[in-house]
């Protein structure tokens, strides 16, 4: 064999499309993106185009292959797929998309949600499927089709995620793994089957669901026409792959007992694995599968960086027109001047109501405590670390469920050596720092290395990755963030009323 | 500025700028009622205010005039006072013809064709009708209304000159207003809103960059770096995106897809479909409908 083989992942983010390329040994060999919109034409609306996300799909997976595999003599040998999670696209029988997909940012079933979650049924449904009771989930937006979208429900035959129909047009099957199902609140995680309480609920059937398969199935093959336009072969493997948070966690390193994973991205998470179900009273915390011997449990953040660029927006400087991310940077310098906890300036970030661990879609956002002597850069400082408190937050509720002795955390925003300090300080815990694509794209190749025999299971597949970058606690600045997070805990529940009342003001 | 009222066809000022629809003075010494009622306006029209407190409708929203305000109201927009009434005060205006073809402004530009096709495209596109604390358009006014007056040498010229400066101005402003410089990705939603809204049209970079209110390269190197894709490459995204929905719902014919997604022609559009996807837009259509 001369020709070198090589994997493909393909991962459907939120915004947008990332390839990677991976030798047989994981070594990286080039990556390239190419984003789509989020519409946003009705309040609490988010959709975004199938289409176009196909096309973008296409678009960038023709430039890679062009430009880096085919030119070094590379052979695909396999496409791995990661996506979003909680998308909806209701298609025709022909299997044509019914309008734009409805994406995990959606609130449009609010009402919905709030029904089913105080209801008995909710508390059922959440145990069964471990996906919260929340206008993200598939449930509660098949749910709210039925009720305010009645024509799109009645013509619909299918309720697809958007990574089902991308590989449905890429090889002709139409199947979902079960790690992006465990997501869809419609999936039983215990018995490994659409749950009947969910799809009743819902008003659908199980044959309006895509096929359920494993994260390794890799039985389906472009497209003659795809393999012919992009240069590939027959025998190249399709392997269904995982959802993005999964493979998130997976591609960390974070595989075993005491480890947990923090992303920080627009929005945010903490997540951890282990061979339970975690059970929570609250319905505060998700449980999404990768494997039958697998779940990642955690909970998930509106507020991450999102948050600090709105901040930098309407408070930094710019130098250059939209140069965002150097006005961040200058902000951050200012606020490594101030000493920790923002000499008691407290910051509440919930300007995109709450998910985990408060789960309130009213809350808002609070600065708590200013005196006289609080200036701007307090502000810079509080709003990061009240950012932070905020996942701490969802880290002090995975605790009373799972000891965490270790962190690994990834995303745009916790690569800034400000934020990892910060974020090993509150937690007391060592910190290492992984780019959040990257873990995505490594965790799909390590489901495809498995999948093609290269590991003989997962746990062996996390055991090759290095864990850079480590931070080390500070005792002092802890023992500060200590004293502030009660009251940042407190504010937050003892709040409850005001937003409601605050929130309803401004709607 | 005192009042005077200038008209085509009237006055024998205009005569050599056919462009020059009105340009005028008004003053208002004692409140009169239903003199200035909300009708469809039917040229292009940018008022300016010397005195006073005027409360306008402009394309059915409301706002408040002080002096050194602009308002720009564009043809088929309903513009006028909610009560009827003209208060206290003075303002002027110029009604231009900036022409119907997508092209450009009109023959009376100095303007290089692509910089008054994004000028033009920039004023009509408009979502923010009023601007503030625009003294400079006060003092273009007065020039001109000197210039169409006191007709000295090269009064021609300077007129033409005087209204390209007040187009540019304008459109300075506008996007200043609808976009802080610091948002990319709101701006760059506003923008895909465009194209998406006239997506037949022939964009140019430089109207694209124009409408984001940032130079070519800029924008090109943002766009790269935001996107994966250049300008005319995320363009065609949209296109063959559009165009994919098409083929699948409707009959209409391959050229009219092709026209109405913004290809030049049938032929344009089959090469970069199969260029893209593998498929011609006719084996695509057979595939995705035949499906039981």
């Amino acid at each position: 064999m001369n020709r070198q083989d090589c994997i493909l992942t393909i991962d459907l983010g939120t915004g947008a499309v990332r390839i990677f390329a991976f030798d047989l040994q994981g070594i990286f060999i080039g990556s390239m993106k190419g984003s789509y919109p989020t519409f946003h034409r009705e309040p609490d609306q988010s959709e975004q185009d199938p289409e176009q996300i196909f096309i973008t799909v296409l678009y960038v997976l023709k430039n890679l292959l062009n430009e880096r595999i085919h030119p070094s003599g590379y052979r695909v040998s396999a496409i791995c797929f990661s996506a979003a999670m909680h998308s909806v696209l209701p298609v025709d029988k022909k299997g044509n998309p019914l309008g734009n997909a409805i994406t995990w940012s959606d609130n449009r079933g609010k009402m919905e949600a709030r029904q089913l979650r105080t209801s008995p049924e909710g508390k059922t449904i959440y145990d069964a499927t471990g996906t919260p009771i929340h206008p993200m989930s598939p449930l509660i937006k098949i749910t709210w089709m039925k009720n305010e979208d009645k024509h799109r429900f009645h013509l619909t035959a299918r309720f697809l995620s958007l990574k089902s129909y991308i590989i449905q047009q890429l090889t002709g099957e139409t199947i979902i793994d079960y790690s992006l199902a465990s997501a869809t609140g419609l999936f039983n995680i215990h018995s490994f089957r659409w749950e009947d309480a969910a799809l009743d609920y819902a008003g659908i059937l199980a044959s309006q669901l895509p096929e359920l398969v494993p994260v390794f199935y890799s039985s389906p093959r472009l497209r003659p026409e795809y393999q012919a336009s992009l240069g590939l072969d027959a025998a190249t493997r399709i392997i269904a792959g995982a959802s993005d948070g999964c493979l998130a966690t997976l591609g960390a390193g974070v595989w075993g007992e005491g480890k947990a994973t923090i992303t920080v991205e627009q929005s945010g998470a903490v997540r951890v694995v282990g061979k339970e179900v975690l059970i929570d009273e609250k319905q505060r915390l998700f449980n999404y599968v990768l494997t039958r011997d697998y779940y990642v449990s955690g909970g998930p953040t509106n507020n991450g960086g999102v948050i600090f660029e709105w901040f930098t927006r309407e408070f930094g400087s710019f130098r250059k027109a939209f140069d965002l991310e150097e006005a961040m940077e200058g902000l951050i310098q200012e606020a490594s001047k101030i000493p920790a906890g923002s000499e008691g300036l407290l910051f509440l970030p919930y300007l995109l109501g709450e998910r985990a661990p408060i789960w309130n879609a009213n809350a808002r956002g609070v600065y708590f405590g200013l005196n006289m002597q609080h200036r701007q850069q307090h502000f810079v400082r509080a709003t990061i670390e009240g950012i932070l408190f905020e996942i701490y937050s969802i880290g002090k509720t995975l605790e009373e469920h799972r000891p965490i002795h270790t962190l690994s955390i990834n995303g745009s925003f916790a690569a800034y050596p400000f934020w990892a300090q910060l974020i090993a300080d509150m937690f007391n815990k060592p910190v290492h720092v992984k780019n959040n694509s990257d873990s995505i794209g490594l965790g799909a190749f390590l489901v495809a290395a498995t999948e093609m025999g290269m590991y003989q299971s997962l746990e062996e597949a996390t055991r090759g990755i290095d864990l850079p970058g480590m931070f080390r606690p500070d005792r002092n600045n802890h023992e500060v963030y200590m004293r502030l997070f009660p009251i940042f805990e407190r504010l937050s529940s003892k709040l409850a009323d005001d937003f409601e009342e605050i929130a309803g003001l401004q709607s | 500025m005192n009042p005077f009222l200038l008209q085509k066809g009237f006055s024998k000022e205009l005569d050599l700028f056919p462009h020059i629809l009105e340009f005028g003075v008004k003053k208002i010494q004692t409140i009169r009622l239903t003199s200035f009622p909300v009708e469809k306006s039917n040229s292009f029209s940018i008022y300016y205010i010397w005195d006073g407190r005027y409360d306008w409708l402009i394309d059915d929203r409301s706002y408040i005039l002080y002096p050194a305000d602009l308002a720009l109201v564009l043809p088929g927009q309903p513009f006028g006072s909610p009560r009827g009434t003209l208060d206290i005060g003075s303002y002027g205006w110029i009604s231009l013809d900036i022409g119907t073809s997508d092209s450009s402004l009109g023959p009376f530009s100095g303007l290089s064709p692509t910089e008054s096709r994004s000028i033009r495209k920039i004023l009509l596109l408009n979502n923010v009708p009023v601007a503030t604390s625009m003294k400079e358009t006060g003092k273009l006014f007065q020039q001109l209304a000197q210039e169409l007056h006191l007709q000295e040498i090269g009064y021609q010229t300077r007129t033409n000159q005087l209204i390209d400066a007040l187009l540019i101005l304008t459109a300075r402003q506008l996007i200043q207003q609808s976009h802080s410089q610091r948002d990319f990705s709101g701006s760059f939603m506003k923008l895909e809103q465009e194209l998406r809204k006239n997506l037949s049209h022939q964009w140019a970079v430089e109207e694209m960059a124009a409408l984001v209110g940032l130079g070519t390269t800029a924008f090109t190197e943002k766009v790269k770096t935001y996107t994966g894709f250049s300008p005319l490459n995320y363009l065609i995204n949209i296109r063959i995106s559009e165009a994919i929905k098409l083929l699948k719902q409707t009959d209409t014919n391959l050229t009219d897809i092709a026209l109405d997604t913004g290809f030049y022609s049938s032929q344009h559009f089959s090469t970069t479909f199969k260029k893209l996807t593998g498929y011609t837009p006719s084996q695509f259509r057979k595939d995705n409908t035949d499906i039981p």
